[in-house]
């Protein structure tokens, strides 16, 4: 005996392996078909369906003595000729979905091999959808039909197989589980075989957990309860038709079916009347007792499985009632606790609970009592003319499907009542434990590979609309068009005099109203205190006067005075990338900027940005946004004339700094790039003539036009790692900004010349060049003898790496020459900073210049610990490169 | 030591090749089978290579896959048949425990 059983089990496994075996030639061989081909294929399939449906409704009936012929019938139509109109047109094969603004395209990948379970209630058109599924999606399908169901089943298999094979398919894409005593035993073998790729589950929960729990990816599908809401607003007349028409379909063995209606009371009686007037039968409460006790198991409290799809006749036969002749549905009140009445669960034929409700409220609240007992996630109704209870409804009831208006049960397959996706196969989301609420179908049974193509930043040069650039051209302020200006600037604009050249040139018919309270490194509040004053006057224009912190203050204030609603906390929210960023800017300015900068320093008449100091956090906060641009910007030279020596070297460092840093910026461009060579050039030239003779207007000028143009860069391109630096030790020693640029240029050079450790992820900077920018800058600067016999200089990405270097340590020798002889500080003990403190510091340093934005365009993606390492490298004095 | 024959196939491959099956029951040569013009492969197809590649085992002669479309290294690599994938050359899958992420 011992022996036999063994053999038995070889036997299987043989069969197991060998049905197998085959779906796996055929869905490699599948691999290689056209969509033309596989069309082909689905519509011979659809062909042989239709014209085996009553065949096969007939074999289904007769081996399952369930449902009703006729509606068999129907739903192998519904999976043939209604599925192949739904699918026909869809793209399956190679490219089958393009998104051109997105620069992607999804390719279709099948699936492989499907082992696919049918059901005793649907065992002809489940087999007759799949099959048509998997073929469309090039995929093969083992068939493990309902032992009670198996004949009917792999009859259906066989005519589409045949079908399809004539036209074209691979040998063996479809094939099917023989009926045994053992197929069960074989179903199990398969779900968990290495080489079967998906379970597609339909049938008995049992089943469906199986198929889950097989470790394989699987569609499954949950149980239905539906319940349906008849609000007061019905159609009574039609809901009530639908409602058998949905109810008697298959004798009720379709899963959406209705379970339970909810019926509003104004409606209960003629909705009622309704019903018996149509041909059912309303169960006096004995009599539900009756229908209980035959319809569900008392061993289980669900259905009696021994009466699913059977008519109401046998049913109430079986209760002992005495019904009509061809009675249709039976109606039973579920009085008492709905939630634990009997009857409140799914129920595969025509015995139909109700209840009636006295509101809205309760309406959806009973609903809820039916849909959340074993059936979430499946299937609900609702008959109403109005939308916003069918809204409520909706919104409440955790349904894939919620059917208005229609019988839910031929509602649910799809296409015939609404444009539903038509299914056999009903996903019930988490709720039943799915993966998917869809009406499932060709779309669950591909690979979609995605293929994105590397979207390029599209740049863009933004910069101050007006500038005038002559000495003297503060001038402009006599035509300038406002009724109000509003001015934002510092007391020492009063004491070296330029308020009140700002004053003498403004129209004569403008009222004016000043703010002097911008300190050095302004807050919030100062902000807070400008608006104040400034939403008295109503000003049409504001005027910033004064130097970065001036003009950047000026900018908030601008925008704040435009739309006071903004959120200062999101504005200023930092981000990886502006085009995702979090934070929404107006992109329209009612109010007028103009910019005159008095220092030559910060170019923040030309750029979206603005920062201030969070006192409470010692950190600098960055506003960016094109909206911060002023509208004019006066550049007059002589404003900058008397400028302390001190000021006038800090702020010409950070324009130096602008300039080196927006070259090698990762959003550095052609126009940038232009920009910050001639910036560089200007300020190497015009700072030690500055030093020399302060008064010297031409020098002067040269200075300031070198930190606008500065200016313009880093507004296009932005700064990098230098500021992060500086931002970090200038908050924390309060030393001023260009001060802080200064201490550490000779080590971002000698950072940022560098092959990186950590490349920088940035879609527009394919390439890192930073190398090659410093030494083009060497070029430019003439540090380096031109290459060549014809004394022109060749394209720096042209040098010999020795060369390149030669040209890079030109360039930071040049830099180093320009701090001492102008005696900037080039480290930070220079500033004064002990070693101790500092080294206590260093934590925070390094964590708050690592979560400065500046970092996210420097050409090298720094590390913490480089970060560290770069503070360190810049604390002792310096030698000479 | 064996002779050295190439044999192209080319266009579909439905059925099996007498050709190639003849050149192996002699016994006398090692395979080659170039795929470059070979444009499709059936089931049938597939069944007769993994038969030729045993017949071939028993005989002891090399037989080697080359040049492969990769819609058809693909077929080879969807049906999973050790034999074939050993004539073209394809590394046995890894079984190593590979991170999901
Ligand atoms: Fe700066």
């Amino acid at each position: 005996m011992v022996g036999t059983i063994k053999d038995q089990d070889v036997a299987l496994s043989e069969r197991v392996n060998n049905l197998v075996r085959r779906a796996r030639l055929a869905a490699a061989v599948f691999t290689q078909y056209s969509q033309e081909q596989v069309d082909a294929i689905v519509r011979a399939m659809t062909i042989a369906a239709i014209d085996a449906a009553q065949k096969l409704a007939l074999a289904a009936h007769e081996e399952t003595r369930m449902g009703l012929v006729e509606d068999k019938m129907l739903k192998n139509l519904v999976a043939s000729e209604f599925h192949y109109h739904q699918i026909k047109d869809k793209r399956t094969v190679g490219i089958i979905k393009e998104f051109p603004e997105d620069n992607m395209v999804e390719v279709a990948e099948p699936v492989g091999v499907i082992l696919a379970l049918a059901p005793v209630t649907n065992p002809t058109s489940t087999v007759i959808f799949k099959s048509m599924a998997a073929a469309k999606t090039r995929n093969s399908i083992i068939f493990s039909p309902h032992l009670m169901a198996a004949d009917s089943s792999n009859m259906t298999a066989k005519i589409l197989y045949e079908a399809a094979l004539a036209a074209g398919a691979p040998k063996d894409f479809i094939t099917w589980v023989e009926k045994s005593p053992r197929l069960r035993r074989e179903t199990e073998l398969m779900m968990v075989h290495p080489e079967v790729d998906l379970i597609f589950a339909t049938g008995g929960t049992q089943m469906v957990k199986a198929a889950y729990s097989s470790g394989k990816p699987a569609i499954g599908v949950g149980s239905g309860n539906t319940p349906v809401y008849v609000h007061k607003t019905a159609q009574i007349a039609s809901a009530a038709m639908d409602i058998i028409i949905s109810k008697t379909f298959d004798n009720g063995t379709e899963c959406p079916s209705e379970q339970t209606l909810i019926i509003d009371s104004a409606i209960a009686e003629p909705l009622l009347e309704q019903f018996k007037k149509l041909g059912c039968y309303v169960c006096n409460l004995e009599e539900v007792e009756k229908v209980a006790d035959v319809a569900i198991d008392p061993r289980k409290g669900g259905m009696n499985y021994k009466l699913v799809g059977q008519p109401a006749d046998t049913i109430a036969a079986q209760a002992g009632l005495k019904v009509p002749k061809g009675t249709k549905v039976l109606l039973c009140p579920l009085q008492g606790n709905l939630r634990s009445h009997r009857l409140a669960v799914e129920k595969l034929m025509p015995v139909l609970g109700f209840v009636t409700v006295d509101s809205e409220q309760e309406g959806i609240n009973r609903a809820l009592d039916i849909n959340y007992a074993g059936g979430t996630g499946h299937t609900a109704g609702i008959f109403a003319d109005d939308d916003g209870v069918i809204e409520r409804f909706s919104d409440a009831i955790n349904a894939g499907r919620v059917i208005v208006n229609c019988p839910t049960s031929i509602g649910g397959l799809g296409g015939v009542y609404n444009n539903l996706n038509t299914t056999l196969v009903f996903g019930c989301g988490t709720g039943g434990g799915n993966i998917t609420t869809d009406n499932v179908g060709i779309k669950n049974l591909i690979n979609y590979k995605r293929v994105p193509k590397r979207s390029n930043f599209s740049l863009t040069f933004q910069t101050t609309k007006n500038i005038y650039i002559n000495p003297g051209s503060i001038d402009n302020l006599r035509n300038l068009k406002t009724k109000s200006a509003f001015i934002v600037t510092s007391a020492s604009a009063g004491r070296r005099g330029h308020l009140s050249a700002v004053l003498e040139r403004l129209p004569g018919d403008c009222r004016v109203d000043v703010f002097s309270g911008v300190g050095v490194e302004p807050d919030f509040s100062t902000i807070q205190k400008a608006l104040q004053q400034m939403r008295q006057t109503q000003p049409d224009t504001v005027i910033a006067l004064g130097g970065g912190s001036v003009l950047d203050a000026a900018k908030i204030i601008r925008l704040f005075y435009d739309y006071p609603n903004l959120r200062i906390q999101e504005v200023a929210l930092n981000f990886l990338d502006f085009r995702h960023r979090l934070a929404v800017f107006p992109t329209k300015m009612s109010t007028q900027l103009v910019a005159i900068p008095t220092t030559s320093g910060t170019g923040s008449e030309v750029t979206p940005f603005a920062v201030f100091k969070d006192h409470e956090t010692h950190r600098k906060v960055s506003l960016i946004d094109e909206c911060l641009l002023p509208d004019v910007a006066i550049l007059d030279a002589n404003l900058t004339k008397s400028l302390p020596r001190e000021v006038t070297l800090d702020t010409a460092f950070d324009a130096l700094t602008h300039a080196l840093e927006s070259l090698v910026s990762t959003f550095a461009s052609d126009y940038t790039d232009g920009l910050a060579l001639e910036a560089m050039r200007l300020i190497f030239e015009a700072l030690p003539e500055v030093l020399k003779n302060g008064s010297s207007v031409l020098w002067r000028h040269k200075l300031h036009n070198a930190a606008c143009l500065a200016g313009m860069a880093i507004g296009n391109a932005s700064v990098g790692i230098n500021h992060a630096l500086a931002h970090s030790l200038g908050a924390h020693y309060d030393i001023a900004h260009g001060r802080a640029n200064s201490v550490f240029l000779l080590t971002t050079l000698d950072y940022n010349k560098r092959i990186p450790s950590k490349f920088m992820s940035v879609s527009s900077y394919p390439l890192w060049v930073a190398d090659q920018k410093y030494a083009r800058a060497a070029q430019f600067l003439n540090l380096v003898p031109a290459q060549g016999a014809s004394n022109v200089a060749v394209s720096s990405n042209l040098l010999s790496d020795e060369q390149r270097q030669a040209h890079i340590k030109a360039l930071e020798r040049a830099v180093y020459d320009l701090a001492e002889a102008v005696g900037q500080p080039k480290s930070i003990a220079e500033l004064g900073i002990k070693q101790e403190d500092f080294a206590k510091a260093l934590p925070e340093l390094v964590r708050a210049a690592f979560e400065d934005m500046a970092l996210r365009t420097n050409p090298r993606c720094p590390l913490i610990k480089e970060v560290e390492s770069l503070f360190v490298h810049a604390y002792p004095p310096r030698q000479r490169p | 030591m064996k002779e050295k024959q190439t044999r192209r196939l080319i266009g579909e491959l439905r059925s099996s090749v007498d050709e190639i099956d003849k050149l192996l029951a002699s016994g006398k040569a090692d395979l080659t089978v170039d795929f470059s013009a070979c444009t499709f492969i059936s089931v049938e197809g597939l069944e007769w290579l993994e038969e030729m590649l045993m017949r071939a085992a028993s005989l002891q002669a090399n037989v080697s896959f080359v040049n492969m479309p990769p819609p058809i290294y693909k077929v080879f690599k969807v049906a999973h048949i050790d034999s074939i994938l050993q004539a073209s050359g394809s590394p046995p899958p890894a079984s190593t425990g590979a991170a999901a992420c």
